[in-house]
């Protein structure tokens, strides 16, 4: 579907922080690099199953980094629309029920893809957005007495993250991987690295993992 | 080429905590072209030229939003009669989270201001920046038309078009957000369709 096709890998959106007793999200900078390092390293490792070209967004500067950034922005919109309108079936939206009835996938960022550095040296773009929000101490012990006294659920920690192949000569999104409640601690290499595995789950064309294939 | 989508990992969790989250959840609705419909069971009535949806979930009682792709990609927000002295949509806390209210002394050139307020409260933002404003009827009666950008938490910057008129002393507007990569250009016309089209009953 992909064979000798080229796949620009851009620079992932990672959001690492703290949630807050009260749910709010705090950004940990020290956190996100930590993330971000671990996250490429993963990334790196796991192209060679990729049964395609990938490349690598060349560095962007100015404003084709605020570009790039944006568009990492969008996707996850894009993809949080997806997830709660198109995977949850108890709140699709009408107009697009008939689309999930022909199994048509109507998503898109808009053709205006194509201006992203390296675009025009590719056909494909893999987008990766990564949110964690670790539940604070203060966050895990509301949750405690959540749990032992007003029937309320209270959730500690959020980690989202998703995973999208974009046509670059149209910005339509042609497969998507979505998950509200990730595994690994993408602040540990290890961590990482299944995180990554669990992203490019069933991306086309890639070799099974050796990790995780089913024995023979 | 493929175009549609061989994964989905969505887990049962998150409808049931979705669910939870939202008691009375009237699921969303078809508002189909041609078809006119009241706004928030009020008088203001909209028949629009394509079809719509409206959300099951809506920010306030006399507040309905509607969108095509879901409501971060493209949101029109219709305010049916905002009575005076109460805010645009349902405080979550008046002792933390108190909103700017609708006023009987509020003049149309005050509301982008009330808008950005209660962007800036509600949706806890701090970029907001109104980008232009203009007299301009709606609903047949003197109005403003406003423009404006906002940053919200996700980092994603979006542009909105805002249309509000006050008649018996009730405040009546349409606002149209969206990303301004791609989504807000796309459907702005539609917006406007939608705002032509809107009428007192």
């Amino acid at each position: 579907m992909l064979r000798g096709k080229t796949i620009l890998l851009l620079r992932p959106t990672i959001r690492v922080g703290a949630q807050s007793t009260g749910g709010m999200f705090e950004a940990n900078g020290t956190w996100t690099e930590e993330a971000r390092r671990n996250i490429a390293v993963a990334l790196a490792n796991v192209q060679e199953r990729l049964d395609n070209r990938v490349v690598a967004a060349p560095e962007a500067y100015g404003d084709a980094n605020r570009l790039a950034e944006e568009y990492g922005s969008l996707f996850a919109a894009v993809s949080a629309s997806v997830v709660n309108y198109q995977f949850f079936k108890g709140n699709r939206l009408p107009t697009k029920k008939r689309d999930n009835k022909a199994d048509v996938f109507d998503w898109s960022v808009g053709p205006g893809v194509a201006d992203l550095p390296g675009a025009r040296d590719a056909d494909f773009a893999l987008f990766i957005y990564d949110y964690d929000a670790y539940g604070s101490t203060g966050r895990k012990l509301l949750q405690v007495v959540a749990m032992l006294g007003p029937r309320i659920a209270i959730s500690s920690g959020v980690h989202t993250g998703y995973a999208g192949l974009v046509d670059l000569k149209t910005g339509d999104l042609l497969w998507l991987n979505a998950d509200t409640h990730m595994g690994g601690d993408v602040r540990t290499p290890d961590g990482a690295e299944k995180r990554v595995r669990e992203l490019l789950q069933g991306f086309p064309g890639s070799k099974p993992d050796p990790d995780t294939a089913p024995a023979r | 080429m493929m175009r549609r989508l061989p994964t989905r990992r969505l887990f049962a969790a998150l409808a049931v905590a979705a669910i939870a989250i939202s008691p009375g959840h009237a699921g969303n609705a078809l508002r189909g072209r041609g078809e006119a419909v009241p706004i928030a069971g009020s008088n203001l009535t909209i028949t629009p030229g394509r079809d719509w949806n409206s959300l099951g979930v809506s920010p306030g009682k006399m507040v309905e939003v509607w969108t095509l792709d879901g409501e971060d990609l493209n949101a029109v927000t219709f305010y049916a009669g905002i009575e005076a002295e109460m805010p645009l949509v349902r405080e979550i806390s008046k002792k933390r989270l108190p909103l700017p209210k609708f006023r009987r002394q509020t003049l149309l050139a005050d509301i982008p201001e009330l808008l950005e307020g209660t962007y800036r409260a509600r949706r806890m933002i701090a970029t907001f920046h109104v980008t232009g404003a203009t007299p301009e009827s709606f609903l047949g009666h003197d109005g403003i038309r406003f423009t404006f950008d906002y940053v919200e938490e996700d980092e994603l910057p979006r542009r909105g078009e805002a249309r509000a008129t006050i008649i018996d002393g009730r405040l009546y507007m349409a606002t149209f957000a969206g990303p301004r990569l791609y989504y807000y250009d796309r459907s702005l016309p539609d917006f406007h369709a939608l705002v032509e089209a809107a009428r007192l009953r």
